[in-house]
C-alpha cells in the first residue's frame, strides 16, 4: 500500500513535470535549455569527481599488486 | 528639466557602483553550484573529502555573499533615489520583476543560506544538500528576476504608454517575461557566473597545487572546476551568439555600434576584427577586416545585411519628426486626459513618442523645432561606438582565452596530471582576474550599447533622472566610492587571507567536523592516494 | 472600476504587511545591533549575540528589501517621488546598512581587539541609524514633504536634508528605535543565558517603556499637527495622475479616519497593549511570548499610522493638492493582479520556510560552542 502511495505521486509529480517542461519548452525554449543545462554540468563535474577517485583506486591498486603500477 | 551634469553624475555613479555589485555576483552565482555538485558527491559517496570541499569553498563564498548583497541592496534603491523620473515612467512594468525577484528567489537564497552556513550540524545530510541547492537555484533565480527587468529596458516588450496616467503600463505579464532578450541574457549572464566560479576554483586550486598544499582537495576541486567550466564556456558563447542575434532584432544602433559598422553594405558583410572607430567624422580610422563573417555572425545566413549608422540616423530623423506631434498632445493631456483632439494626434503618433522626447533636449517647448535639432537628436541615437565596439571585442577575447584554457585544462585533469604540469598551474592562478574583466566589458556593451535610451525607444536617458543638484551627486558619488573602495580592500585581504590558510580549521579545538588530513608530502604520490583510500 | 479600487487598497494592506515584516524582522537584528554594545561586554558574549541572530539576519533583511521592491511594483510613483525627495537620508540609511552584512560576515574572521571593535561600533550604528530613519520617513508622512510635479510628472522636491530632521519626526524615529531595542533585547532573552539574559531583560522593559511614552505623546501630537483630506479628484479605482485633484489641510484631519470608524482604535490599543504585554511578559521570564507580544506592538503602531493617513500615502506640503495618495500613485490594474498572484503563493512560503530556519536553529548559544566551531560569527 505504501509502495503503491509513493508510486502514485511520483507518476503525478512526473505528469507535472511533463507539462510544465511542454509549457515551458514552448514559452522559453533557453529557460528550459538553462533548468536542463545546468543540472548536466553540475552532475557531468560530480561525476568528474567521483571518476577521479576511481582513477586514483586504481593507481592505488595497480601500486599495491606492486612492480606493474603506472607512473602517474 | 534636468541638468545635463547632474545626468552624467547619475550615469557615473549606477555604474560605478553596478559594476561594482557585479563583481560579486557572477561568482556567487556559479560557485553555489558547485557547491551543490560537491555536496551531492559527498552525499552519494559519502567520501568526508567532499564536505571538506563543500566547506572550505563555502567559507570563500561567503565571504564573496556578503559583499554582493550589501552592495545590491543599493541597486534595488537607486531606481528610486538617482533615476526618479524613470522609475515613476517604467515602474508599472520595471518594479514588478523587482519585487517578485524579492518574492521568489532573494528571499529563499538568503533564508537558506544562514542553514547552509550553520546547520551542518543541525540537519541530516540529505536536508543540507537540499539546502544548498536551494541557495543556488535562489541566487540564480534572482538574476533570472533581474535580468527581465534588464531586457525591459532592452527590448520593451508586454507594455504600453497609458496617455491618462502619463506612463508606461503592463499589457502583458507573458511577453515580459519571455522576451527574447531577457531569455537569452539570463542564461547567457548565469552561465558566465558559472565560468567566473570556476576559473576563481580552478585557480585556486592551482595555486596550492603549486604550493603542494591540500592536494586531495585541490585536485578535486580542480577536475570539477574543469570539467564545470568548459561546459559552461561553452554554454556562454552559444548564448553570446543568441544575444547578438536578438540585438540585430530588437536594438540595431547596440549592433552597429558592436561592430563598427558607419556605413550600410550589401551582403555578404565583412567583419572587423580590429578597428578604431571615430565617432565625429563617423567612420574607422584603419580596420582588420574578415569577410563574410558578420554576415554569418549576427544573421546566421551568407546574404544576410544589417543596417549602418548612416541608415539608422535616417531612419531616426523620421521618427523624431513623427514623435514631435506625441509629445505636445501629451501636454494637453496632462491637463484634461479627455480631450479628444489631444488623444486623436496622440494615438496617431504614439509610435514615435520617445523620439519626441529625445528632441526635447534641444528644443524643450517643441514649438519650433529646427532641422538642426532634430539632426543633432539623430545623432544622439548612436551609441559610443569606440566603448562598445571595444568593450565586446575584449569581452570576446576573454571567453575564447577562457575557453582554451578550459578545454587544456580538462585535458590535463582527466589524465591526472594537472599537477605535474607546473606551468598550467601558474597560468590558471593568472587567468583569475580574466572572467571578472568580461563580465565587465559584457555590462558595458549591452548598457553603453543602448543609450542614448534607458528603455530602448522609448524613454531617453537625459530626462529619467532625478532632478537633483550638482552638488548632492558629487556628495553620493564620492560617499560610494569612498565606502567601496574601503569594502574591496578588506573583502580582497580576508579573501587572500582565507585562500592562504586553506581548509584548516584557523581557531579552537574540539571542532565536531572530521579533520582535515595534515598538509601531504607531495612525493611519492601513491602514499597520499592511499590515505584517500583509507578514508573513503 | 470596482476590481481596481480593490486591488489598490488590497496592495496597500500588503505593503503594510510587508513592512511590519520589515519592522519586526529586520527591526529585531538592528535592535541587537544597537544593544550589542550593551548586553554584550566581553568578545565572546558579544559573539554570542550575533550568533544568536546569525543565521537569520541574512533572510530577514530581505524584508527591507521586498519592502523596497514591493513599494516600486505597487506604488511606483511613490517610490520614485519619495526616495529621490530624501535623497540624503536614503544614502544615509543604505550607507550604514551595507555596513551590517559586513559587520556579520567579517568581524569573528580576525582575532584582533581593535578590529573587531570597529566592527562592534559598525554593527551599532548600522543597526542604530536605520531604524531612526524608519520611523522619521513615517513622521515625515504626517508632515507632508515639499514636493511637486511638472505637467509630464517629473517631480521636483524642495525641502532640504534638515527639514527632515523636524521634533515630530525625531520623535517617531526614536520610537522606532526604542521599538527595535526592545525586540532585540528580548531575542537576546530567547538565545543568550546568564548576566546577558538578565541586561537584556531590563533593556527589554526599559526600551517598552520607553516605546508606551512616546507612542502616548506621538497620537496627541499628531492631532495637533494640520492633517490632509481629499476635497475632489477622480477618486478610487480611476486611472489617473496626481494632477487632477483639490487637497486641503486642517488640524485634527489625521483623525478623522478614526471618527468615521470608532472600531479602528482597537489599532492603537493593540500598539499599547502589546508593547505592555511584552513588558510584562520579559518581567515574567517568558520572553517568547513577549516577542510575540512585541510583533503585536509594531503591527498596533504602523497600523495606526496608515490608518491615521489613509488615503494617503506621500502628502505634499508645498504643493497639497499633488499629494500622493492610494488612488493615484499605485501601478495598473493588471500590474497589481499579477504582483498579488505572486504574493499569494509566495508570502506563506516565505513564512513556512523562514519559520523552519528558525525551528532547526531553536535553543540557546553557548558561549562555549562558539568558540569551537569554525563557521560561527
Amino acid at each position: 500500500m505504501r509502495t503503491f502511495l509513493y508510486f502514485l505521486l511520483f507518476m503525478f509529480l512526473a505528469v507535472v513535470v511533463i507539462l510544465m517542461a511542454a509549457l515551458l519548452g514552448d514559452l522559453g525554449a533557453w529557460y528550459f535549455a538553462w533548468l536542463v543545462g545546468t543540472t548536466m554540468i553540475v552532475l557531468i563535474s560530480a561525476a568528474g569527481a567521483a571518476l577521479l577517485d576511481t582513477q586514483e583506486e586504481q593507481a592505488a591498486a595497480e601500486h599495491a599488486v606492486g612492480g606493474v603500477h603506472k607512473q602517474p | 528639466m534636468i541638468d545635463g551634469t547632474v545626468v552624467d553624475l547619475s550615469r557615473a555613479q549606477f555604474a560605478a557602483t553596478v559594476l561594482y555589485h557585479f563583481l560579486f555576483v557572477p561568482l556567487t552565482l556559479g560557485l553555489s553550484f558547485l557547491l551543490a555538485a560537491m555536496e551531492t558527491v559527498y552525499v552519494t559517496t559519502g567520501k568526508p573529502i567532499y564536505k571538506e570541499m563543500a566547506q572550505f569553498w563555502g567559507k570563500l563564498f561567503m565571504i564573496n555573499f556578503a559583499l554582493g548583497v550589501a552592495t545590491g541592496l543599493t541597486m534595488e534603491f537607486q531606481f528610486g533615489t538617482n533615476w526618479s523620473f524613470y522609475s515613476s515612467f517604467v515602474g508599472d512594468i520595471f518594479g514588478a520583476p523587482l519585487a517578485i525577484e524579492g518574492l521568489m528567489a532573494f528571499f529563499m537564497e538568503s533564508t537558506f543560506v544562514g542553514l547552509m552556513v550553520f546547520g551542518w550540524e543541525r540537519l541530516s545530510k540529505g536536508q543540507h544538500l537540499a539546502v544548498t541547492w536551494l541557495v543556488a537555484l535562489g541566487s540564480n533565480l534572482s538574476a533570472l528576476w533581474i535580468l527581465i527587468a534588464n531586457s525591459f529596458m532592452q527590448d520593451p516588450r508586454g507594455a504600453a504608454f497609458d496617455p491618462t496616467t502619463l506612463r508606461m503600463q503592463l499589457t502583458s505579464f507573458q511577453h515580459l517575461i519571455f522576451s527574447p532578450d531577457a531569455q537569452s541574457k539570463f542564461v547567457h549572464t548565469s552561465i558566465a557566473g558559472y565560468v567566473t566560479a570556476a576559473i576563481f576554483m580552478a585557480g585556486v586550486s592551482a595555486f596550492y597545487m603549486l604550493k603542494k598544499r591540500h592536494m586531495e582537495l585541490a585536485k578535486r576541486s580542480f577536475r570539477m572546476a574543469a570539467l564545470y567550466g568548459v561546459m559552461a564556456t561553452i554554454g556562454v558563447i552559444t548564448l553570446g551568439d543568441a544575444l547578438g542575434f536578438v540585438a540585430a532584432q530588437a536594438q540595431p544602433t547596440k549592433l552597429a555600434a558592436m561592430e563598427g559598422l558607419w556605413k550600410s553594405e550589401a551582403a555578404p558583410m565583412p567583419f572587423n576584427l580590429i578597428a578604431f572607430p571615430d565617432q565625429a567624422r563617423q567612420d574607422n580610422k584603419g580596420a582588420v577586416q574578415i569577410p563574410y563573417l558578420l554576415s554569418l555572425l549576427v544573421t546566421h545566413s551568407i546574404d544576410g545585411t544589417v543596417e549602418g549608422v548612416d541608415a539608422l540616423e535616417r531612419q531616426a530623423t523620421g521618427k523624431i519628426e513623427n514623435g514631435i506631434p506625441a509629445v505636445q498632445a501629451l501636454k494637453t493631456l496632462s491637463k484634461d486626459p479627455n480631450d479628444p483632439a489631444a488623444l486623436a494626434q496622440f494615438k496617431a503618433h504614439a509610435k514615435d513618442l520617445g523620439y519626441g522626447f529625445l528632441v526635447q533636449r534641444y528644443a524643450p517647448d517643441l514649438n519650433n523645432v529646427t532641422p538642426a535639432q532634430v539632426q543633432q537628436a539623430a545623432r544622439d541615437t548612436i551609441p559610443p561606438v569606440a566603448a562598445v565596439f571595444w568593450s565586446f571585442r575584449l569581452m570576446v577575447g576573454f571567453g575564447l582565452l577562457m575557453l582554451a584554457f578550459f578545454v587544456l585544462a580538462v585535458l590535463y585533469t582527466l589524465r591526472n596530471k594537472v599537477q605535474d604540469k607546473r606551468w598550467f598551474l601558474i597560468a590558471a592562478v593568472w587567468m583569475i582576474p580574466v572572467p571578472f574583466l568580461a563580465n565587465e566589458f559584457g555590462w558595458l556593451v549591452a548598457e553603453l550599447g543602448r543609450q542614448p535610451w534607458t528603455v530602448f525607444d522609448v524613454l531617453p536617458t537625459w530626462m529619467s533622472a532625478s532632478t537633483h543638484s550638482v552638488g548632492y551627486m558629487v556628495f553620493s558619488l564620492v560617499g560610494f566610492v569612498g565606502l567601496y573602495s574601503i569594502f574591496i580592500v578588506i573583502e580582497m585581504y580576508l579573501m587572500v587571507r582565507a585562500i592562504r590558510q586553506g581548509p584548516e580549521p584557523h581557531h579552537g579545538t574540539g571542532d565536531s567536523r572530521p579533520q582535515p588530513r595534515p598538509a601531504l608530502a607531495p612525493r611519492p604520490l601513491p602514499a597520499a592516494v592511499h590515505d584517500t583510500n583509507l578514508e573513503g | 472600476m470596482e476590481i481596481y479600487a480593490i486591488l489598490q487598497v488590497t496592495w496597500w494592506l500588503l505593503l503594510g504587511v510587508l513592512l511590519i515584516g520589515l519592522a519586526v524582522m529586520v527591526g529585531m537584528d538592528m535592535g541587537v545591533g544597537a544593544i550589542l554594545r550593551y548586553v554584550g561586554r566581553t568578545d565572546l558574549e558579544r559573539r554570542v549575540a550575533l550568533n544568536i541572530v546569525g543565521p537569520h539576519w541574512d533572510g530577514n533583511q530581505v524584508w527591507f528589501i521586498l519592502g523596497g521592491g514591493a513599494i516600486f511594483a505597487a506604488f511606483p510613483l511613490i517610490y520614485a517621488t519619495a526616495f529621490s525627495g530624501f535623497y540624503v537620508v536614503m544614502l544615509l540609511l543604505l550607507w550604514t546598512m551595507i555596513m551590517r552584512p559586513l559587520g556579520f560576515e567579517y568581524r569573528s574572521k580576525i582575532a584582533n581587539p581593535a578590529w573587531r571593535n570597529v566592527w562592534d561600533w559598525v554593527l551599532f550604528v548600522s543597526g542604530a541609524v536605520p531604524m531612526i530613519v524608519f520611523g522619521a520617513a513615517f513622521g515625515n508622512l504626517f508632515h507632508g514633504v515639499p514636493f511637486h510635479f511638472e505637467w509630464n510628472m517629473t517631480s521636483f522636491y524642495t525641502g532640504s536634508f534638515l527639514g527632515l530632521l523636524n521634533p515630530f519626526a525625531i520623535m517617531t524615529g526614536v520610537l522606532s528605535l526604542a521599538l527595535a531595542a526592545m525586540m532585540g533585547a528580548l531575542t537576546m532573552m530567547n538565545g543568550a543565558e546568564g548576566a546577558m539574559y538578565q541586561r537584556a531583560r531590563g533593556l527589554v522593559q526599559a526600551a517598552a517603556i520607553a516605546a508606551i511614552a512616546l507612542f502616548a505623546i506621538g497620537g496627541v501630537w499628531a492631532h495637533l499637527l494640520p492633517g490632509y483630506s481629499i476635497v475632489s479628484g477622480p477618486g478610487a479605482g480611476v486611472p489617473q495622475t496626481p494632477l487632477q485633484q483639490v487637497v486641503t489641510t486642517a488640524a485634527g484631519a489625521w483623525q478623522s479616519n478614526f471618527a468615521a470608524q470608532p472600531i479602528l482604535w482597537l489599532v492603537p490599543l493593540l500598539g499599547f497593549a502589546g508593547m505592555l504585554g511584552a513588558l510584562l511578559a520579559a518581567r515574567a521570564g517568558r520572553s517568547y511570548l513577549g516577542w510575540w507580544l512585541g510583533a503585536l506592538a509594531w503591527i498596533g503602531v504602523i497600523g495606526t499610522a496608515g490608518v491615521s493617513l489613509f488615503p494617503f500615502m506621500l502628502p505634499s506640503s508645498s504643493n497639497p493638492s499633488v499629494s500622493l495618495t492610494v488612488w493615484n500613485s499605485s501601478s495598473s490594474q493588471l500590474t497589481l493582479l499579477w504582483m498579488l498572484g505572486f504574493a499569494l503563493v509566495f508570502v506563506p512560503l516565505i513564512l513556512w520556510y523562514t519559520s523552519w530556519a528558525f525551528w532547526v536553529m531553536r535553543g540557546k548559544v553557548s558561549a562555549e560552542k562558539i568558540a569551537e566551531d569554525e563557521h560561527a560569527y
